[in-house]
């Protein structure tokens, strides 16, 4: 089978199209990019709280939660208004509520986030035993101190008895996320019945359970702030050290052209559809990085092959066949990873979401500024320094 | 068979070996992002330690000074500049209290002026606390943790100059209660109550003639009604010096009160019993505050003479009861402590994440296969098994370097099986090509083999650089992603080159005219 046969596009001749083309986006972008960095007022990269600190606590509720509510209850935590909004499907009753950090100041806001939703919405479980926010080790205290099975032991040998009982409770809230009701205990075997009504006696079930929390101070978000920037833009350098000395300057220059415009591109997307920017979309950036480069130097390879093949042929024309000839593996690579990372889009769940956003993207721009941007930008250059001379280099290496 | 394929094979047999072994013997442990569990930066402000060194000093300076007939009253703290000023009346003999200052506390600088004197630290002695503070930190939060059992902990140093210690606890399902008895400083003390309580800070001076004498100070209660609402405070007078402290304690568990109500009970060492007995013997009937990071938690009265044992009540319910006599038995913290950074990830999330990438790990790993066989037939088939066998050795090399599978570690493996195909096309198009000129099936496996091989060594560099920096300059998941890319990107070398070559040689020696390649 063959998806694409011999093809003779003469893709360089439609570079003044693509390049300028290209750059009138990227010149786009980057006046936007660096317009929000400077003015916070305009909707531009939107960090997430890995880079600008802050508390995000995400939470399930039992009953479908009042956002209203929420937000007045919460209002007083911190001097910006927090913000709270769905997250994943809508019958998942999940709320996502964040909190900027009061400026420099190392506040740690996770408590006092927990605190206001338990008196807002737990006011009614006082003393008693909350199911969904305790942990395994309390419930354990909790039976071990009501020793209802009358086990005839005591101290640590007590707590052993009912810790496995406790941990099948608390394997069951992992399962379901929150307990709704205390009947649900009927359906956890470990049990035993006197345990099961001491718990139904001293428990309760709260309106929320905790999933997840994160809070990163503005110390720790302006380290990894610097750490991001450095490893983006040490990884450039990098890549065009390393194509420098591979193969010639112009093809460093031309492929390191071509990643700063899939950055730029990416983060054009990234800014365009708001999403947010974390570590992990770091990481998505400089693997698209990778991958991009990856396919420029396929290219670019073909092409020092085919200078030694056909000697005398303009490098156009050369660039020209090199581009064609590798097509199809072009193409077919960037097919199979996006035959993974569209499953990973589309299944891979709300906390990976952004990160195979951005591969799903960059995979397109990937794979189209290998072809328009990095041939045509080493072609003006290797023209700019002089053709003749590096071809006589050319043909000297082996 | 040629030897040289023989050998291939056993190379091949050894390497999956090792990566099953690997896998089977150490298991590749999840992240805290799939396990649930937390993760913590906190930074112990060694501050407090300094404070509470130059407090510490000027007070055995005055009780020395005291103890020679030289009274000195007054005192001040400067915790920035590192000193402490004492005044130093006219009256008092300088040169008996210069020597006292030289032998008693050798490492501070004196300067003395007319009225007052400053001592200020020696060069070094500043950091030496410091670091103390930090260790000492480290041991009590490892010792609490110990306690509290928590299965692999990662308690460690950042750095070694550093002020920040990072707390990894996998598997924990109540993130409040372990960050609360974490940074729980639990410094407990027994003080002498000389008024209250008071309903206010005025009711209570007023009955101790409007002042706060210097011996002393004031602390409050927080009252509580049955359900654990707070309803008000008490204002205590008490005296400043601790009749016995947290460093007292020999140990201290979680008891029954008389009612049955959870308490706390406590056990003296000798020294400290001690100096209790002979408290508590000269004050019975008196009311005697015990006081927790400078709240008093309860001022119960003193009904007999107590040596070493005896037991804390303070409004608790079993679980604060049994934290309390953890944290104590534990030790206090020399510092109070900041969390810089907080990763809570509940067990439900961890769960639903794992499901959530193992699905999407599996489709795309079908439709790869899939998409192989079709375009490539049999050749596909061989490019498919050098996929699986990546996979395998991904995994194993993982278990064998100790990385935890983290949420973008799955996306790396992910990729990797999306990647790892790429070494096999570059392979397989130029093989189609160089059969395209009419080259017998042997020769076009040859060069398409040698002349893919450049290509892919170059292409795979270029990712391997930009993990490289992710690496070194990531943390937590992120490093994990690096990591299994690399090593994806690794393996995949190997196996799409060295294991599809050998599939081909396996091939071509079983037969001897080749006509055609399914391809």
């Amino acid at each position: 089978m063959r998806i694409i046969g011999e093809t003779h596009i003469p893709f360089l001749s439609y570079r003044k199209t693509f390049v300028i083309g290209s750059a009138i986006v990227v010149g786009a972008g980057l006046v936007w990019l660096i317009a929000g960095l400077l003015n916070p007022a305009i909707p531009g990269l939107r960090f997430g709280i890995d880079f600008t600190g802050g508390t995000q606590v995400l939470a399930k509720f039992r009953d479908n939660p009042d956002l209203d509510r929420l937000r007045r209850s919460l209002a007083a935590v911190s001097p910006d208004a927090p913000v709270i909004q769905r997250y994943d499907e809508a019958e998942k009753n999940e709320v996502l509520i964040r909190v900027q950090n009061p400026s420099d100041e190392q506040a740690d806001l996770t408590r006092p986030i927990i605190d206001r939703l338990m008196t807002e919405f737990n006011a009614d479980v006082g003393r008693r035993f909350d199911l969904n926010t305790q942990g395994s080790q309390a419930l354990t205290l909790l039976l071990a101190d009501a020793d209802p099975d009358g086990a005839a032991v005591s101290g640590a040998d007590l707590e052993q008895h009912y810790a496995p009982m406790a941990e099948a409770v608390l394997n069951y809230r992992k399962d379901r996320g929150i307990f709704r009701s205390l009947d649900e205990l009927a359906s956890i075997p470990e049990l035993s019945a006197s345990a099961r009504s001491a718990i139904r006696e001293r428990a309760t079930v709260g309106a929320f359970a905790l999933l997840g929390v994160e809070s990163v101070g503005p110390a720790v978000g302006a380290d990894l702030k610097k750490a991001a920037t450095l490893a983006i833009v040490l990884s450039l350098l990098g890549m065009l050290v390393y194509v420098w000395i591979r193969f010639q300057l112009p093809y460093g220059i031309g492929a390191v052209v071509a990643l700063f415009h899939d950055v730029i591109t990416t983060l054009t997307a990234l800014m365009l559809t708001q999403r947010e920017i974390n570590l992990p979309t770091v990481a998505a950036l400089l693997t698209l990085v990778g991958f991009s480069v990856n396919d420029t130097v396929v290219i670019f390879d073909r092409v020092r092959e085919n200078l030694r093949l056909h000697r005398g042929e303009r490098l156009e024309e050369i660039m020209d066949t090199s581009i064609n000839q590798t097509l199809s593996r072009t193409i077919i690579t960037s097919g199979t990873v996006l035959l993974v990372v569209l499953p990973l889009f589309l299944f891979g769940g709300e906390v990976i979401n952004t990160f195979a956003f951005v591969l799903l993207v960059g995979l397109f721009i990937g794979c189209y500024s290998t072809v328009f941007i990095a041939s045509p930008v080493a072609l003006w250059i290797s023209r700019l320094l002089g053709a003749r001379r590096e071809r006589r280099r050319a043909r000297g290496r082996r | 068979m040629d030897r040289k394929i023989i050998w291939r094979i056993v190379i091949i047999v050894a390497v999956v070996a090792t990566a099953v072994y690997a896998l089977v013997a150490r298991r590749l442990p999840l992240g805290l992002d799939l396990s649930g569990g937390i993760h913590l930066v906190l930074q112990v402000e060694t501050d407090d330690a300094i404070k509470a060194e130059l407090d510490d000093a000027a007070l055995r300076l005055k009780t020395r000074a005291g103890e020679k007939g030289i009274a000195l009253s007054e005192w001040s703290v400067d915790v920035g500049a590192l000193k402490f000023q004492v005044a130093v009346p006219p009256n008092v003999d300088r040169d008996a209290l210069r020597e006292l200052i030289g032998d008693f506390l050798p490492e501070y600088d004196l300067d003395t002026g007319s009225e007052s004197w400053s001592l200020a630290f020696k060069p070094n002695v500043e950091s030496t606390i410091r670091d103390l503070a930090v260790r000492q930190a480290l041991e009590t939060i490892r010792n609490r943790v110990d306690q509290f059992g928590v299965a692999e902990p990662v308690i460690q140093r950042q750095g070694i100059e550093s002020d920040r210690i990072l707390v990894q606890l996998p598997g924990v399902d109540d993130p409040t209660r372990v960050k609360e008895i974490i940074s729980h400083t639990a410094f407990l003390e027994w003080k002498e109550v000389i008024a209250g309580p008071a309903p206010s800070r005025d009711i209570l001076l007023a009955r101790t003639g409007g002042q706060v004498p210097s011996d002393s100070e004031i602390a409050t209660e927080i009252r509580q009604d049955e359900s654990g609402a707070v309803v008000g405070k008490d204002f205590y007078l008490l005296r400043k010096a601790a009749i016995v402290t947290g460093r007292d304690l020999r140990t201290a568990r979680r008891g029954q009160g008389q009612f049955g109500e959870p308490v706390v009970n406590f056990y003296l060492v000798p020294a400290g019993g001690d100096k209790f007995a002979e408290f508590t013997g000269a004050h019975i009937g008196d009311p005697a505050a015990i006081v927790l990071d400078g709240n008093v938690i309860s001022a119960p009265v003193i009904r007999s003479r107590i040596r070493d044992e005896g037991y804390i009540e303070g409004n608790f319910d079993i679980e604060t009861a049994e934290d309390l006599a953890l944290s104590l038995r534990a030790g206090a913290l020399p510092a109070s402590i900041n969390y810089l950074e907080e990763r809570t990830v509940g067990p439900s999330l961890g769960r639903d994440s794992i499901v959530h990438g193992v699905r999407a790990g599996v489709v795309g790993l079908i439709l790869v296969v899939l998409f192989m066989i079709v375009y490539y037939k049999a050749s596909g088939l061989n490019a498919v098994f050098a996929l699986l066998l990546n996979v395998v050795i991904l995994l194993g090399a993982m278990a064998y370097f100790g990385a935890t599978l983290t949420l973008p570690g799955i996306a790396g493996i992910i990729l990797t099986i999306g990647m790892a195909v790429d070494a096999n096309v570059l392979i397989f198009e130029r093989i189609r090509e160089e059969l395209a000129v009419g080259k017998t099936v042997r020769s076009a496996i040859d060069t398409g083999f040698s002349r893919a091989f450049g290509t892919i060594l170059d292409s795979n560099l270029t990712t391997l650089i930009a993990a490289l920096f992710l690496f070194q300059f990531g943390t937590g998941p992120v490093k994990g992603f690096a990591v299994t890319l690399s090593i994806g990107l690794l393996a995949s070398m190997f196996t799409a080159v060295f294991v599809s070559r050998t599939l081909y040689m396996l091939l071509l020696a079983s037969r001897d005219r080749v006509e055609t390649l399914s391809v």
